[in-house]
């Protein structure tokens, strides 16, 4: 249909609608037409830009809420679970930082804690240097490692591994073959999350394996040499 | 307009966290999350009324934007509009399978809309164009409100509307049209003050 510009009998053909296409409720065939007419028509362009800019606006309207405690842990979650679609590589690998996050402030490690005990790498800025790895048993991917370099360096751990709950001990495999244990954390539903200092500097971590109460290894993790 | 453009808390803007995301900076991600969640948890539970609902609701709009971020297109949107209309077509799937759309002129979501009590967030009310709308939404008689909202918020076209009002098409094309008008009228008046 031509559209001469700005034409008011034209305009009238159109106007009615501009308000539905903006709030994105009219059909995709109208929206073409109207769309259409406005790139030819400066009046109407810039009256379809304001009701836009109004209907965007009303989705602001509800304001910010504070999600539940643990939205981020969850998140993580289904990123890494897949629920609702395969997640990405790269959404992995974003659901191991939140998680990671997510322990740190958990475990009420922050910033201000921190710089006032002289340090100057808070895990949150020591995800800036960040090393992976699946954390496997039997070939099957049951959750994430990673440390994180600095001073102290820092390990993170989060396991997906079926529906067993229970205590597990973390070790970490150094260079050499030494193993040191970390400390324990509980496992829910076969879900965990846990992040602690190291004692030894990120270079020196090769791997990390999971101990059951029954000194059972269920799970490890080596970090590509 | 004023327009509400990406937090710089963090340094990077929306934009910018996005192309990140898109070509895998895992940093990016993260910053998105935390920068975003609040707005997208607040615009779910708006809709759906129910804490548990807009969790879910909110989840799936960060796993839908991680997904898409490579193929966002800067030029047709701001990315807070992208996201927020992710949240919103999501809250409204979730509460076609739940409960259907209010229409109730009483109905928790049309008189929450215009109070400034519901707005946890002081520095988001003091957005300029969020503070026109509202008090302008408050203004418009309830019959236009209503159809404003159930567009706006709730993907109701007129059709829907008139159907579910037992009106003409034309009075629910009408009412639309007549407060999204008067919308603008105060949004633009101030803008020219």
């Amino acid at each position: 249909m031509s559209s001469p510009a700005s034409d008011p009998k034209v305009c009238d053909l159109f106007r009615d609608d501009l308000a539905e296409t903006a709030l994105g409720v009219v059909s995709g065939r109208r929206r073409s037409e109207v769309l259409r007419h406005v790139e030819s028509c400066p009046s109407c362009s810039l009256e379809l830009e304001q009701l836009s800019t109004v209907a965007d606006t009303m989705l602001e309207l509800s304001g910010e809420s504070e999600p539940p405690v643990g939205f981020e842990l969850r998140l993580a979650q289904r990123l890494q679970s897949g629920e609702s679609r395969r997640p990405t590589r790269r959404a992995r690998h974003v659901s191991v930082l939140l998680a990671a996050a997510a322990v740190a402030v958990a475990l009420g490690i922050g910033i201000g804690a921190l710089a006032s005990s002289g340090g100057n790498n808070t895990p949150n800025q020591a995800m800036t240097d960040i090393t992976a790895a699946s954390l496997s048993s039997g070939g099957h991917v049951l959750g994430e490692f990673l440390v994180s370099a600095g001073k102290p360096a820092w390990m993170y751990m989060t396991v997906d591994s079926g529906t067993w709950s229970g205590v597990v001990t973390c070790q970490v495999i150094l260079a050499g073959g030494k193993i040191e244990t970390v400390g324990q954390f509980t496992l829910s539903g076969g879900y965990g999350a846990w992040g602690a200092p190291l004692t030894t500097s990120a270079g020196q971590v090769r791997g990390a394996r999971l101990v059951d109460a029954s000194g059972t290894v269920f799970a490890s993790a080596r970090i590509p040499a | 307009m004023g327009r509400r453009t990406g937090s710089n808390d963090d340094g990077a803007s929306d934009e910018a966290l996005l192309s990140g995301m898109a070509v895998g900076d895992d940093r990016a991600g993260l910053t998105f999350v935390r920068r975003y969640q609040r707005r997208l948890y607040g615009l779910a539970f708006g809709i759906v009324g129910d804490a548990g609902d807009a969790e879910d609701v909110a989840q799936e709009a960060f796993i839908r934007i991680f997904r898409h971020a490579p193929v966002f297109d800067a030029r047709r949107g701001s990315v807070a509009t992208w996201a927020l209309t992710i949240t919103r077509n999501l809250a409204i799937d979730s509460i076609r399978v739940r409960r259907g759309i209010p229409t109730d002129p009483d109905d928790r979501v049309f008189l929450e809309l215009t109070s400034n009590e519901r707005q946890p967030d002081a520095a988001a009310a003091a957005l300029e164009d969020v503070a026109r709308v509202r008090s302008a939404l408050a203004a418009l008689p309830l019959d236009q409100r209503r159809a404003v909202v159930l567009a706006a918020l709730y993907g109701r076209t007129a059709t829907d509307i008139a159907d579910g009002e037992s009106i003409p098409l034309g009075t629910a094309k009408s009412r639309i049209r007549v407060g999204m008008a008067k919308l603008r009228e105060a949004v633009a008046n101030e803008d020219a003050l």
